[in-house]
């Protein structure tokens, strides 16, 4: 890559420390452009790029097993050993209070 | 099976939140009772997992996750709304898993064999995450569906401190700036620092690892190689 690249563009550190306000769509008009210019030319930085999206998206992919419901009866039998919560047997429905008053 | 049974609708974040239900949760008698028993049922398994995903052990998990809906009904009344109720059972949450973690860290330094048992875990995570389906299964591992997610979940347990709970709170349990602030104890500007530099730190690691393991699958492509 021509060293013109890297004048009108920035250096791979710093594109780096612009992921976190590109991701969150804050990079003024002429730093995305800079930004993206490098990303063009810049294999390794697009790789860094979708690895930082990974990485900021986790909570996207991240495992999550419902806890057995035995859990739960095990949480609210205990509250309500505390004194917390009712015996929630034959409670009468009640509706609950929404919108306007 | 045990006696329990859903009651009512099972409420979101959203509705928990609400100013209605927060005057439920403070209603003395059955009806503030059996809001909390629903606001149990609507965040039961969030904090769960944000308990469990810091914890080890399932045991140790519920038992958190009990004193901490104990703290919450003994601190709501003096509950000011300047936050949400769900951040506030975060922060609540946050400081119980500390208090934990703080409590076996002092029972290792009394056992001069800990480190045996943890770098068994250490060699444990070279099987690339496969496998983990179990409820219990070690904390962050929890996150791992493939190859790069799974060295995303190992790289997090990497982190040094203060940037793993800012990731945690922000990039996996998906809170906003503020709230992670105020759950830390920290300023918004300051999450945000500590959120980028983890996310670096978790790029780095990963990049590492997948160079290892390149260059394990290719070697002497470039004659380097100081094998036969």
């Amino acid at each position: 890559m021509s060293g013109l690249f890297y004048k009108v563009t920035y250096p791979c550190d710093k594109v780096r420390d612009f992921m976190y306000d590109y991701l969150d769509g804050n990079l003024p008009t002429v730093t995305a452009i800079r930004f993206h210019l490098h990303l063009n030319g810049c294999a390794q930085c697009r790789e860094y790029l979708f690895l930082y999206k990974k990485a900021a998206n986790a909570k996207e992919f991240r495992k999550e097993h419902p806890a057995p419901d035995a859990l739960l009866a095990s949480t609210l039998g205990f509250l309500e050993k505390e004194g917390v919560t009712g015996p929630e047997d034959d409670a009468p429905e009640e509706p609950f209070p929404k919108g306007n008053p | 099976m045990s006696g329990m049974k859903p009651s009512q609708s099972i409420p979101d974040f959203e509705e928990i939140n609400s100013p209605e239900f927060l005057e439920m949760l403070l209603a003395k008698g059955p009806t503030g009772q059996r809001a909390f028993a629903r606001m149990v049922q609507g965040t039961h398994d969030r904090f769960l997992g944000f308990i469990r995903r810091q914890l080890p052990s399932q045991e140790e998990c519920l038992e958190v996750l009990q004193e901490v809906y104990l703290a919450v009904h003994k601190g709501l009344p003096g509950f000011a709304g300047k936050s949400k109720l769900t951040t506030w059972i975060y922060s609540l949450a946050h400081h119980k898993i500390c208090d934990r973690i703080a409590d076996r860290d002092r029972g290792h330094k009394e056992l001069t064999e800990s480190r045996e048992g943890s770098r068994s875990t250490e060699n444990a995570g070279t099987d690339r995450w496969s496998g983990i389906t179990s409820w219990d299964a070690p904390p962050d591992r929890l996150m791992a569906r493939n190859a790069v997610e799974g060295l995303i979940g190992k790289a997090v347990e990497a982190l040094p401190g203060p940037a793993r709970e800012v990731y945690r709170l922000r990039d996996l349990e998906g809170l906003s700036g503020e709230e992670a602030a105020e759950i830390l104890g920290i300023t918004p500007e300051n999450v945000r620092v500590q959120l980028h530099r983890a996310r670096r730190q978790i790029v780095d690691w990963v990049q590492e690892k997948m160079a290892g393991v390149r260059n394990a699958k290719e070697p002497q492509a470039g004659g380097r190689g100081s094998e036969t």
